[in-house]
């Protein structure tokens, strides 16, 4: 057992999460995406998202729409469809109850003592 | 100094330094080989590919300057590694496993390996696909080769087939490595991580899970372990099915590939020794062109028929190829489209042909040619079949043809196909009919083909002498040319059927025919419309006898005298006379005496 295992699973587990979130308000394009969770320190390496992203594409849970950029290579911008609003609102939902209940047994003093 | 070259990434150009380039190529690579089809490869890499030009384009600040290796291994370091980029199935448990699964195991695939190659390089990518020596399969090739050229054809055809091992990674995947290890192996070429290091986290989490797992059995720690694992022996009966399944599909495809291999070698040799028999004329081959009134060239019927049949079965023969190997490559479109055109056409042209053929015999006609024979109703007529030493030795009567050279050494066709029919007429002398009949495309056609054929008979001695064959001359062809002899002869005359006749004879009554085979060596005599036997055997005597005092008919006998009475029918035996009375019946016998 490598403790960075363990972590980097930790983090990949409530990626799909963080990404559906962090497009819940605005369209965004996979840099955008990226600086947010690298920010968060959510993500070290960029490589991770792109096979999710396809997931969540694929699943239906995103769209994307083309976007000329001045800098580069045109942009795609990912959204969240219908499907995904729905789906985020149940990983929320899930994340609330889960965050709870972790707290409560990480704080909870181990009764012998 | 460096060399550079230059990149398209994603629609954006780039200078780039030569190593930097490799660099770069064989990361983009390894990300590939890390992501199945059904992930949506191509998709994932376009976006990878467009994320790095962006970066590039952050660190390059006019379009003269160049990407170093420092800026490669910059990104890379920004976009991860490529097992970074894997970690995604281990987690999402609805994925297949296919990406871990498939690293451990071996998956070979067939190439064709032509660094070590005599000829192909077939026989030593079948070496690598099977794992033994080249030798014993270039040894079965050689063996094959005098199995009727089985070999080389077969060769040919995976030479053709199967793709050539042209990058490192499909000479790796054709020795059937580990993709995991070829990814170490690139990753030692790359210069990235220690290669201990990876596979020291491969075998740890291999025998993690392996003990995680015997301890869950044991322990029974969370429901959740028993669930993955009960979870994963679910999985390995769903493997071993998967493999039976598997091995059953590559049976299929021996088979088929058995089946349609050796019937395009019997197609082929047909085709060969039909078709360029015709061109060169081989002799005994001119039967087939005999029959052929049709007049349409034989090496195009044989091709036709080659391509009609042999299509369905390349295809066949293709479709186990394709299952026995996988990466097997695809005959094109092009190929695929042109050979179901040539099998339509090839269809239609032996639609053509047999029509063609079958209206040759559309038409039936017959000539005929009357003798009279100097026979009267005293006279006895012998009837004989000559035969002919060239031709058939046997009489009897055949409607199949041969090719036989006559006394002059001519080749002429030949049949037997020789109908006797013999009527009563009333006229005084008798006389013979020849009536010779063939099929043709038309009138015209088919009377000269009954013209043309040759037909003999001889009178003396009042011996009738047929022939029992015709012939005819090849170029007329063989078109069911047949000769009928009908035989005029008075009533009362009589007539001895040799039994060389037997054969050709009709039975009685077929087109008014009065003697049948089954009259021959008998001396039958002429009646009105039918003939009796002379000297047959009495046989089968009915006798119907119907007097006051005896009557004999199908029940019984009975005869009645004065002195006494006997009856025999059914019922026994009746005797009865004045003084005795004798009765026989199935209560048994009674006898009654007057003393």
């Amino acid at each position: 057992m490598k403790i960075e295992n363990t972590k980097a699973q930790m983090r990949k587990g409530v990626l799909e999460f963080c990404i559906l979130s962090v497009l819940k308000d605005d369209d965004a394009y996979v840099a955008e995406i990226l600086s947010t969770l690298k920010d968060a320190k959510l993500l070290v390496v960029e490589g991770t998202i792109y096979p999710l992203l396809t997931r969540l594409k694929n699943a239906g849970l995103l769209n994307y729409r083309w976007e000329e950029s001045t800098s580069g290579p045109p942009r795609k911008y990912y959204g969240l469809t219908e499907t995904g609003k729905l789906f985020l609102k149940e990983l929320d939902t899930t994340w609330s109850e889960l965050h709870n209940a972790v707290t409560i047994v990480t704080s909870q003093k181990t009764p012998k003592k | 100094m460096n060399k550079t070259v230059n990149i398209n990434l994603a629609g954006i150009f780039f200078h780039i330094d030569e190593d930097a380039y490799l660099k770069l190529q064989r990361y983009l690579e390894a990300i590939k080989r890390s992501f199945t089809d059904s992930q949506g490869r191509s998709e994932i890499i376009a976006d990878i590919e467009a994320r790095i030009a962006e970066l590039f384009n952050e660190r390059v600040q006019n379009d003269k300057q160049v990407i170093r290796i420092a800026e490669v291994d910059e990104v890379i370091s920004v976009m991860g590694q490529p097992e970074d980029y894997l970690v995604d199935d281990e987690i999402f448990e609805d994925e297949p496993q296919a990406s871990y699964r498939t690293k451990s195991t071996t998956s070979r695939k067939l190439f064709r390996d032509t660094d070590n190659s005599y000829v192909g390089g077939v026989s030593s990518g079948l070496s690598h696909y099977f794992g033994v020596d080249a030798i014993w399969i270039r040894l079965a090739w050689i063996l094959l080769i005098f199995g009727a050229g089985t070999g080389i054809l077969l060769y040919i055809l995976l030479w053709i087939l199967v793709p050539e091992a042209k990058t490192t990674a499909e000479k790796i995947m054709m020795t059937g490595e580990p993709v995991n290890i070829s990814n170490i192996e690139k990753k030692i070429k790359d210069g990235f991580e220690t290669v201990t290091e990876t596979v020291g986290d491969v075998a740890k989490n291999v025998s993690d899970s392996v003990s995680n797992a015997a301890k869950n059995i044991d322990v029974k720690k969370t429901g959740n372990s028993i669930k993955s694992s009960s979870r994963s022996f679910f999985e390995t009966i769903g493997d071993i099915i998967m493999f039976f399944f598997k091995v059953f599909s590559k049976f299929i495809g021996v088979l088929l590939i058995i089946a349609s291999a050796a019937t395009l070698i019997a197609l082929i040799v047909a085709l060969f020794s039909v078709g360029i028999a015709d061109v060169i004329h081989i002799p005994g081959l001119d039967l087939v062109e005999i029959a052929n009134t049709g007049e349409t060239p034989i090496w195009l019927v044989s091709l036709c028929a080659f391509f009609a049949v042999g299509i369905p079965f390349f295809f066949l023969f293709y479709l186990g190829l394709k299952i026995l190997i996988n990466n097997l490559k695809s005959i094109g479109n092009l190929a695929k489209f042109s050979l179901l055109g040539l099998w339509i056409i090839s269809i239609i042209a032996l639609i053509i042909f047999g029509v063609r053929q079958a209206s040759e015999h559309a038409y039936e006609e017959s000539y005929t040619e009357k003798t009279e024979l100097p026979i009267t109703a005293k006279d006895t007529l012998t009837i004989k079949m000559v035969n002919n030493d060239n031709f058939n030795s046997d009489y009897g009567r055949h409607d199949n043809f041969k090719l036989a050279y006559n006394d002059n050494g001519d080749k002429v066709l030949y049949s037997a196909d020789i109908d006797i029919i013999v009527k009563s007429t009333t006229d005084s002398v008798a006389r013979v009919a020849i009536r010779k009949k063939a099929d043709g495309r038309d009138y015209d056609s088919a009377i000269e083909r009954a013209k043309n054929i040759n037909y003999n008979f001889d009178f003396k001695n009042n011996t009738l002498l047929l022939d029992s064959y015709l012939t005819t001359h090849p170029d007329n062809k063989f078109s069911d040319q047949e000769v009928d002899v009908v035989l005029y002869l008075p009533e009362n005359a009589v007539t001895y059927f040799n039994n060389s006749a037997k054969g050709h004879l009709n039975y009685r009554t077929y087109d008014g025919n009065i003697i049948s085979r089954d009259d021959t060596n008998h001396y039958m005599k002429i009646i009105y419309e039918d003939a009796v036997c002379l000297d047959c055997p009495e046989e089968n005597i009915k006798i119907k006898v119907n007097t006051p005092s005896v009557k004999i008919n199908d029940d019984g006998i009975e005869i009645h005298s004065n002195e006494g009475h006997l009856k025999i029918d059914k019922n026994g035996i009746k005797a009865e006379s004045e003084e005795v009375n004798l009765n026989i019946n199935a209560e048994g016998v009674e006898i009654d005496a007057e003393d």
